[in-house]
C-alpha cells in the first residue's frame, strides 16, 4: 500500500521538477524585474496615496489632510498659479520653437550649426542656473538689460522685470523650448516636399502652404511638445523658488515645500500633491485621445523627395529669430554668469580691477562641501544611469520579444514615472523609504534610487527603440547554431545596440546631474548634490560665489556632452525615435 | 580649560588681537588643557560631526569648520549652512524619518531650542569655557541643554551711491514713507529665523500695521536675512531691512557701496544658542565642538568675519559699534517661540508669499 502511494507520488514530484527544468530563466527575470519596478515606482506612489489618508500621529484613516491642503484660499491660489504658469510657459516656448524648427528642417536658413548648438546649450543648462543668470540680466534696477535700456534711451524705470509672472514664464520657456523644437523638427523631417508641392501647384504661396499643409501635419508633435513643457513647468521647483518669492508668486511646488516646514506634514504634502498627479495623467490621456482621432500619415515608406524651401532674403530674418533666441537662452546668461563668477562685486560690471579668482578658489579649496557635492553628483548620476539603463534594457527586451505573458505590464510600469512630477516622486520616496524598516534617509542609496525611478522612462524609451531596431532573426540564427539565449543576447544583440544604449545612458546621466526637485527632500548633509548646494548658495547673499559654482557645474556638463558626442554621435541628446 | 582661560587673561586681548591680525590660527594639540585633551581623545574615534549652521553666513561657517579641524586634527566638521527655518525643517525631517544626521544644531530662533528641550531632543552639557562668555550670554539655559553661540545684530543698511547719508532712514518706521516705494529689500520669515524674530519685535512695537504699510512700498522679498545685501550691492534696491551686521560689513570691506544704520528706536539683538541633539550620531565630537564654540578661538574666527564676539577677552570686529553704545531690542524667548510661527503665517497672508 505504502509502495503504491510512493509510486503515485513519484510522478507528481517528477512533474514539478520537469516543469522547473523547462522554466526558462526569463520567468525568473520577469519576476525580478517586476519586484524592482514595484520597489521603484509602485510602492512609493502607493505609499503616497495611503498616507494622504492617514493621520500623522496615529496612522488612522482621516480626510483631514485634504481639508488642510485645500482649506485655505492661498493654497488653492498656488494651484491656480501653477496652471497659469504652465500654460504661459508652454505657449511661449511653442511660439519660440516652432518657427525655429521649421526654419531648421525645411528652409535654406544659414547658420544651422550655430542654431543647433544654441538649442543643445539651452537644453543642457539647468533651469535654476538660467533663473539666476536672468536676475543679473533683468533685475528691474540692476539688470544689465535694464541698465543698457536706461543708458540708451534715458528712460525712467525698467524695460523688463524678472521678478514678475511674465519674467518667470519667459525664463522657464527659454530653458524648455528645446523640447518643442525636438518634437516638431523630427516631425517636419518626415514631411515630404511633395505635399507642399501639391499645395503650390494649386496656387498657394509659401506662407499659405505652411499654414494649411505643413503645420497641421506636425500638429500632433506641437501638442505633444506643449503638453510636455506644461508638465515640466508645473513640476519645477528651483526657478519658482528663486524668482517666485520676490515676484510674490506662490506655486504648487513651493507650497509643497512649505508643508515640510516644522512640523513636517508629509501627509498634507501627499494630499496636496494629488492634483499634480491627476492633471498629469489627465493630460496624457487627452493627448492620446486627440492623436488617435487625427491620423496623419506623412510617412508612406515611398521615400518622398525633400527639398529645402528657398527663403531668399527672408532667410536672414529666420536666422535672426534663431540667433535672438539663442542669445537670450544661452549666450547672454552664460556671459553674465561668467562675469559674476570672476568678479569681486558683480554690480561693478566689467573692469580689470574687478577681476578675481577668489570665488573659484573659495569653492575649490575652502568650501568643505563643494568638491564633495561634485563627486556626489557624478557618482549618483552614473549609478542611477547604469541602474536605469540595465533595468530598461531588460524590460524592453522582455516586453518586446513577448517572452512571458503580461510582459507589457512591465513596460507600462517603466513608463509610469513619466507622469509623476519629480517633487511628488521625491515625497513618495521620503514617505516610503526614509524611515525604518529600510531607513535610507541620508544615504546615497535613497537619492540614487529616486533618480533611477525618475529617469527610467527616458532610459526605457531609448532601450525600447534600440531593441525594436534589431530583428529577432539574427538572434534566432545564433540560437539555431546552439547558443543559449543569454549568449545570443551578449554576442549578437548587445553589440548591435551598444551605441544607442550608450546615448541613453548619457542622457540620463546628464539630466540626473542637474536634477533638483527630486533631490531637495532626499539628500542628507553628506549626500548633497551640486544642484542642492547651488540652491543653498542662492540664499547666502553672495552671487559671485553662486555664479562660480554654476560655472563649475556648466564646465562639467560641457565635458560630459563632448564625451557623449564623441562616443554616441553628434546628435545623441536630440535624437528622437 | 580653566588653566587656559587664565593664561589667556594674562596674555591679554592684545596678544589675541595680534594673532587674529596676522591670520595665524591658534596652534594645535600642544596647547590643549587636560580637560580638552580628554574630550578630544573621545571625539577622535568618531572622526567627524555635522553642524546645522543657521546663524553665521556660509563663508564664516566654513571658516569655523576649518579652524576647528586645525585645532583638533582628525575631527572633521560637516558644515550644513542654511537659513535657520530651513535648518530646522531639515532637522525635523531627519527626526521624522528616524534618522538624525545632525550633531550640533544652531539657529537664530531661540524658540526652536525651548521646543526641542521640551520634546527631550537635546543633550544636557555645560562646556567649561561657557563661564568665560560675556554676562548676558553666560547662561542660555539654566538646565544647560543649550549654550549661547551667536549674538546677531540686525539693522538697516543703505546703498551709499544711491542714497545720501542725511536722506537715509533713521528709525524702523522711516521706511514706510512712500518715497521708498520699490527701493526696499527684506528677507522672509518662512526661511530666515532672524527675520521671524524681527517681525515679532516690529509687531510688538508698531503692530501688524507696520507690515501692511510696508507692503505698500513693495519691498523685494528674498529668503535669507542677507539677501538684501546682494540686492544693495547690485544697486537693485537702496535700503535693506533687518540685515545682519556680519555679512554687511564683510561686503563693505570688499568695496561694495553699502553702509549700516543703527536705528534710533533700537537694533534687534538676537542672542541665539546651539545645542547637541539627543540622538546625535557623534556625541563626543559634538561636545568638543560645543566647548570650542564657547572658547575664545571661535569668537576670534567669527569676529574676523565681522560677527559679534561672545567673550570679553576677544575684541569685536572693526567697523561695528561697541555693544554698550547701541540700544538693543529683542523679544523674550517665550515670545519668539510662540509668535514666530504666527508672524510667518501673517506674513504670507500680507505679502502673498
Amino acid at each position: 500500500m505504502s509502495q503504491l502511494q510512493a509510486l503515485a507520488r513519484a510522478p507528481a514530484r517528477a512533474g514539478v521538477l520537469t516543469r522547473l527544468r523547462y522554466l526558462e530563466p526569463v520567468t525568473l527575470l520577469w519576476a525580478a524585474l517586476a519586484v524592482a519596478l514595484v520597489f521603484l515606482v509602485g510602492a512609493p506612489m502607493l505609499k503616497l496615496l495611503i498616507i494622504s489618508f492617514e493621520d500623522g500621529e496615529t496612522g488612522r484613516f482621516t480626510l483631514a489632510n485634504y481639508a488642510i491642503a485645500y482649506g485655505r484660499a492661498r493654497y488653492l491660489e498656488a494651484l491656480g498659479n501653477s496652471l497659469m504658469l504652465g500654460t504661459a510657459s508652454a505657449a511661449i516656448a511653442t511660439v519660440l520653437a516652432v518657427p525655429m524648427a521649421w526654419a531648421m528642417s525645411r528652409t535654406d536658413m544659414p547658420g544651422k550649426g550655430f542654431t543647433w548648438a544654441m538649442v543643445l546649450g539651452a537644453f543642457v543648462m539647468p533651469p535654476y542656473l538660467g533663473a539666476i543668470a536672468w536676475i543679473l540680466l533683468a533685475g528691474p534696477n540692476s539688470g544689465f538689460i535694464n541698465r543698457a535700456w536706461v543708458w540708451l534711451t534715458g528712460a525712467e524705470g525698467h524695460l523688463v522685470n524678472v521678478y514678475s509672472f511674465t519674467g518667470l514664464a519667459v525664463v522657464i520657456a527659454l530653458h524648455s523650448f528645446p523640447l518643442v523644437f525636438i518634437f516638431v523638427k523630427s516631425a517636419l523631417d518626415l514631411v515630404s516636399s511633395e505635399m507642399e508641392d501639391a499645395a503650390n501647384i494649386l496656387g498657394a504661396n509659401t506662407r499659405q502652404t505652411m499654414r494649411k499643409v505643413t503645420l497641421p501635419l506636425v500638429g500632433p508633435a506641437i501638442i505633444a511638445g506643449f503638453i510636455v513643457i506644461f508638465l515640466e513647468t508645473i513640476a519645477l521647483f528651483g526657478t519658482p523658488a528663486i524668482l517666485g518669492i520676490p515676484a510674490r508668486f506662490n506655486v504648487v511646488t513651493t507650497q509643497l515645500w512649505q508643508f515640510f516646514e516644522y512640523p513636517t506634514r508629509v501627509e498634507v504634502a501627499a494630499a496636496y500633491a494629488m492634483p499634480l498627479l491627476g492633471i498629469t495623467v489627465l493630460l496624457i490621456v487627452v493627448q492620446k485621445l486627440m492623436l488617435s482621432r487625427k491620423g496623419f500619415v506623412s510617412q508612406t515608406g515611398k521615400g518622398g523627395e525633400r527639398r529645402m524651401i528657398a527663403l531668399g532674403r527672408m532667410r536672414w530674418v529666420a536666422f535672426g529669430w534663431c540667433a535672438a533666441i539663442g542669445s537670450l537662452s544661452v549666450l547672454l546668461p552664460l556671459l553674465v554668469l561668467l562675469q559674476a563668477s570672476f568678479a569681486k562685486a558683480w554690480g561693478r560690471g566689467f573692469s580689470l580691477s574687478n577681476l578675481t579668482l577668489r570665488n573659484y578658489y573659495y569653492l575649490i579649496f575652502e568650501h568643505e562641501m563643494a568638491l564633495q557635492s561634485i563627486w556626489n553628483t557624478l557618482w549618483f548620476s552614473a549609478a542611477a544611469a547604469t541602474l536605469a539603463a540595465v533595468l530598461a534594457l531588460f524590460v524592453a527586451y522582455v516586453s518586446h520579444r513577448k517572452l512571458v505573458p503580461f510582459a507589457e505590464v512591465l513596460g507600462f510600469f517603466a513608463m509610469a514615472p513619466f507622469v509623476i512630477p519629480g517633487i511628488v516622486m521625491a515625497i513618495g520616496f521620503y514617505a516610503a523609504y526614509a524611515a525604518p524598516p529600510l531607513a535610507l534617509y541620508g544615504t546615497a542609496a535613497l537619492v540614487i534610487l529616486a533618480f533611477t525611478a525618475r529617469f527610467l522612462p527616458i532610459a526605457y524609451a531609448n532601450a525600447h527603440a534600440a531593441v525594436r531596431s534589431v530583428h529577432p532573426e539574427m538572434e534566432e540564427a545564433a540560437r539555431i547554431l546552439g547558443c543559449g539565449r543569454g549568449r545570443a543576447i551578449l554576442a549578437v544583440t548587445a553589440p548591435l545596440i551598444r551605441r544607442s544604449l550608450l546615448g541613453g545612458w548619457l542622457i540620463v546621466f546628464i539630466v540626473a546631474s542637474r536634477e533638483l526637485s527630486a533631490a531637495i527632500f532626499l539628500v542628507g548633509p553628506q549626500t548633497r548634490t551640486m544642484s542642492v548646494l547651488l540652491y543653498d548658495l542662492s540664499e547666502a547673499g553672495n552671487f559671485e560665489v553662486l555664479a562660480a559654482f554654476g560655472g563649475i557645474l556648466l564646465a562639467i556638463t560641457l565635458v560630459l556632452v563632448v564625451i557623449g558626442m564623441k562616443l554616441a554621435g553628434r546628435d545623441f541628446m536630440l535624437r528622437r525615435n | 580649560m580653566v588653566q587656559f582661560t587664565r593664561r589667556q587673561t594674562l596674555a591679554g586681548a592684545a596678544g589675541l588681537a595680534g594673532m587674529i591680525g596676522l591670520g595665524v590660527r591658534p596652534a594645535g594639540a600642544a596647547e590643549l588643557s587636560a580637560y580638552e585633551k580628554a574630550l578630544y581623545e573621545k571625539a577622535k574615534p568618531e572622526g567627524e560631526l555635522t553642524w546645522y549652521s543657521g546663524q553665521l553666513n556660509a563663508e564664516t561657517s566654513e571658516a569655523v569648520g576649518r579652524a576647528f579641524t586645525e585645532r583638533f586634527p582628525g575631527v572633521k566638521v560637516n558644515v550644513v549652512r542654511s537659513t535657520s527655518q530651513v535648518a530646522f525643517q531639515r532637522l525635523s525631517q531627519d527626526m521624522r524619518a528616524g534618522a538624525v544626521q545632525c550633531d550640533v544644531f544652531a539657529s537664530t530662533v531661540s524658540g526652536h531650542f525651548s521646543l526641542l528641550k521640551r520634546k527631550k531632543e537635546l543633550t544636557q552639557f555645560r562646556p567649561q569655557s561657557a563661564d568665560g562668555l560675556i554676562d548676558m550670554l553666560k547662561v542660555a539655559d539654566p538646565d544647560n541643554y543649550y549654550q549661547s553661540a551667536y549674538m546677531g545684530l540686525y539693522l538697516l543698511a543703505y546703498n551709499t551711491s544711491k542714497v545720501k547719508a542725511e536722506d537715509a532712514p533713521k528709525v524702523w518706521t522711516d521706511v514706510l514713507d512712500p518715497k521708498w516705494k520699490d527701493q526696499l529689500a527684506v528677507g522672509h520669515p518662512g526661511y530666515s529665523g532672524a527675520i521671524g524674530v524681527w517681525a515679532v519685535q516690529m509687531r510688538k512695537m508698531y503692530g501688524w500695521d507696520y507690515f501692511t504699510k510696508l507692503e505698500r512700498n513693495k519691498p523685494l522679498i528674498g529668503r535669507s536675512s542677507q539677501d538684501p545685501v546682494t540686492a544693495l550691492n547690485a544697486g537693485e534696491r537702496s535700503v535693506g531691512l533687518a540685515v545682519p551686521v556680519g555679512t554687511t560689513l564683510l561686503s563693505a570691506s570688499r568695496g561694495n557701496p553699502i553702509k549700516l544704520i543703527y536705528p534710533t528706536d533700537g537694533t534687534l539683538a538676537t542672542a541665539a544658542p546651539a545645542a547637541i541633539i539627543a540622538k546625535a550620531p557623534h556625541p563626543n565630537a559634538a561636545k568638543l565642538f560645543m566647548e570650542y564654540i564657547t572658547s575664545p578661538y571661535y569668537s576670534a574666527v567669527i569676529s574676523k568675519y565681522f560677527n559679534e564676539s561672545l567673550r570679553a577677552d576677544v575684541p569685536s570686529a572693526a567697523g561695528a559699534e561697541p555693544l554698550d553704545k547701541v540700544k538693543l531690542i529683542a523679544p523674550t524667548e517665550e515670545e519668539a517661540e510662540k509668535q514666530v510661527p504666527q508672524v510667518r503665517e501673517a506674513w504670507r497672508d500680507t505679502f502673498g508669499v
